[in-house]
């Protein structure tokens, strides 16, 4: 399943959004234009539906209403989601699901539902506030999405949302994870327990996927052999490799001497492999060589394959990289501008804007046709 | 038996680089490949590559697309003397003809009747999009979908389409079968076949 269209209103930096969106989605946009507050949507839904979850932790890992709310909105506004949900992207729209939040005005200003709706199709199957509700409002403070026992006629929204990945690796964090102790953030998006994760996969599963990781690091590290996984005599999880020199058995590496790009490349790929929901990328270009880069959309698409259902496992990723958006065989549709302004940042699919269109079909790609609206000067004369 | 020949490459894109590197001899030894997509940087880096060539050789493919000859385009581009280690060669029109040349190749690749392809592709107008033509009668619907672009898209090609075309270069692609159906690329493989580098002393 994909989300095939997203409306938010007073949801951090963006005060409205409208859009639909496929089975690859690029965010491309300034600094401080709201990306990661973009992904950070379907990651909310993530938190409420997992275990351990719900919207009071979700909204309290995040600060409070205050801190979600657009700071643009106009007074008494709730913050608003709804996302449709489609089994692809040319498929009728399967499952729509919407909620309202808003914080009390007064007293311990807790955090309440305005509204929950579910529609099957076109059917609409919940409707909240309900009477009881109105009677017990403290209903209001916990989703039925959230809930087993209530959210059995539309458990695949509450399955798709709970197995929704989000990678922004940090190799620092994987190559030293007990230096960062603390209970981990969940999901696990910097990759702190990135080592485990592969482990515990399943061993033929594992050794699959990492054989074809190690194919296509053929390329971009030619002399990194024979990718595997072990423990250490403590039970540690460990990536080895084999680093190839002049002597003919070369020398065996773990991930604390991998490099950034490596290590990067690796968690991608990892992650591209792993499972066949929603993937949440940012920034997948840092670290990277700019001719892997380039090949990272193709890659993205090859990947996103299923081999079972023929379905494409949709992908949302931020970038900033002229050549990852230098594909040609991306299109405007694929792309999403964000472009902050004093009411908060506005979000349009590329191909919708004329002059874009003008550009794209003139030839130019979406580096040369997008890119340059997103680009902002730095005064550099205060540091003189 | 002669040398090898050292020498660098200047390309468009991709594919012009994988039809290179097969269509090369093996007395070639490929340094390292210029390229940052479209033709524009070779146009404007083409006086830096004449004056390197003096040190070591330059293979430079540039398509025609709807320019009036190939060296009507080398006078606009190069109004100074060619250095002759510089071979500087033009596609007509696009490197995509040289692909589509290989006829019962490509045919098999996609899975189409070998008779949809021209005899002499070098008369093809468009042949990218002659190509992604092709491929929409292509019975593989991965091939289909890597190749063609999505409906409604604002998207020239698919999102696989260099990967697919690359590998079927790299695999199958034969340059003296092409060579018969494209006389730019007969000349080109001519031209590097007779090529001795001169050196300065």
């Amino acid at each position: 399943m994909i989300v095939s269209h997203i409306t938010l209103k007073n949801w951090r930096n963006f005060q409205s959004v409208d859009v639909d969106l496929g089975n690859r989605v690029f965010l491309v946009g300034p600094n401080a234009s709201g990306k990661s507050n973009f992904l950070d949507v379907f990651r909310f839904l993530r938190d409420i539906t997992n275990p351990g979850g719900g919207l009071q932790k979700a909204i309290s890992d995040r600060g409070g209403i205050p801190k979600i709310r657009c700071l643009a909105a106009r007074r008494e506004s709730d913050v608003e989601i709804e996302v449709s949900l489609a089994e692809t992207a040319t498929k009728e729209t399967s499952w729509r699901y919407a909620i309202g939040i808003e914080q009390e005005g007064h007293g311990h200003r807790n955090t309440y539902l305005t509204y929950e709706q579910v529609w099957e199709g076109n059917q609409q199957i919940l409707n909240r506030p309900d009477n009881a509700d109105e009677k017990d409002r403290l209903r209001l403070t916990q989703t039925n999405l959230e809930q087993i026992s209530l959210n059995q006629p539309f458990r695949d929204i509450s399955n798709f949302f709970d197995s929704v990945q989000y990678l922004h690796l940090v190799p620092q964090l994987v190559r030293y994870p007990h230096a960062f102790p603390g209970p981990g953030i969940p999901g696990d998006p910097y990759g702190q327990n990135f080592l485990e994760r592969v482990a515990r996969t399943r061993k033929d599963t594992r050794q699959a996927r990492l054989r074809k990781i190690e194919e296509a690091l053929r390329v971009a590290v030619p002399h990194l052999k024979q990718l595997t996984d072990i423990k250490d005599k403590s039970g540690i999880p460990h990536l080895e490799a084999t680093y190839k020199h002049w002597r003919p058995k070369g020398a065996k590496q773990r991930e604390d001497q991998f490099s950034d790009g490596t290590l990067r490349l690796i968690g991608l790929l990892w992650a591209l492999l792993d499972g066949d929901s929603l993937l949440l990328l940012e920034e997948p270009e840092l670290s990277l060589n700019s001719g892997i880069v380039s090949k990272l959309p193709a890659l993205m698409h090859q990947l996103q394959r299923q081999k079972r259902s023929r379905q494409r496992r949709q992908v949302i990723l931020s970038t900033h990289s002229a050549d990852l958006l230098s594909d040609e065989g991306i299109g405007g549709e694929e792309v999403l501008i964000l472009s902050p302004s004093a009411e908060g940042t506005g979000v349009k699919v590329a191909s919708s804007i004329r002059e874009i269109r003008d550009l794209l079909e003139g030839g130019l790609s979406i580096a040369d046709a997008v890119l340059p609206r997103t680009v902002r000067q730095m005064e550099l004369g205060a540091f003189k | 038996m002669s040398l090898s020949i050292p020498i660098n490459l200047a390309v468009e894109d991709d594919l012009s680089e994988a039809v290179l590197t097969k269509m090369l001899p093996a007395r070639y030894d490929v340094g390292v490949c210029y390229k940052k997509g479209g033709f524009g940087y070779l146009k404007k880096k083409i006086r830096g590559f004449n004056d390197a060539s003096n040190s070591m050789p330059f293979l430079v493919l540039t398509d025609l697309d709807m320019g009036e000859c190939a060296p009507v385009l080398i006078e606009e581009w190069l109004p100074v003397p060619v250095h002759h280690n510089l071979l500087f060669r033009v596609t007509v029109r696009e490197v995509e003809s040289w692909v589509l040349a290989d006829h019962d190749r490509f045919a098999k690749f996609l899975g189409i009747r070998k008779t949809l392809v021209p005899v002499n592709v070098d008369t093809i107008d468009d042949p990218k999009e002659y190509l992604i033509n092709l491929a929409r009668g292509s019975r593989s619907r991965d091939l289909r979908e890597d190749i063609v672009p999505a409906k409604g898209s604002t998207a020239k090609q698919g999102p696989g389409y260099n990967d697919r075309l690359v590998s079927f270069v790299r695999e199958f692609w034969d340059p003296c079968e092409a060579m018969r159906n494209s006389p730019s690329l007969a000349r080109t493989i001519r031209a590097v076949e007779n090529f001795q580098p001169e050196w300065d002393h």
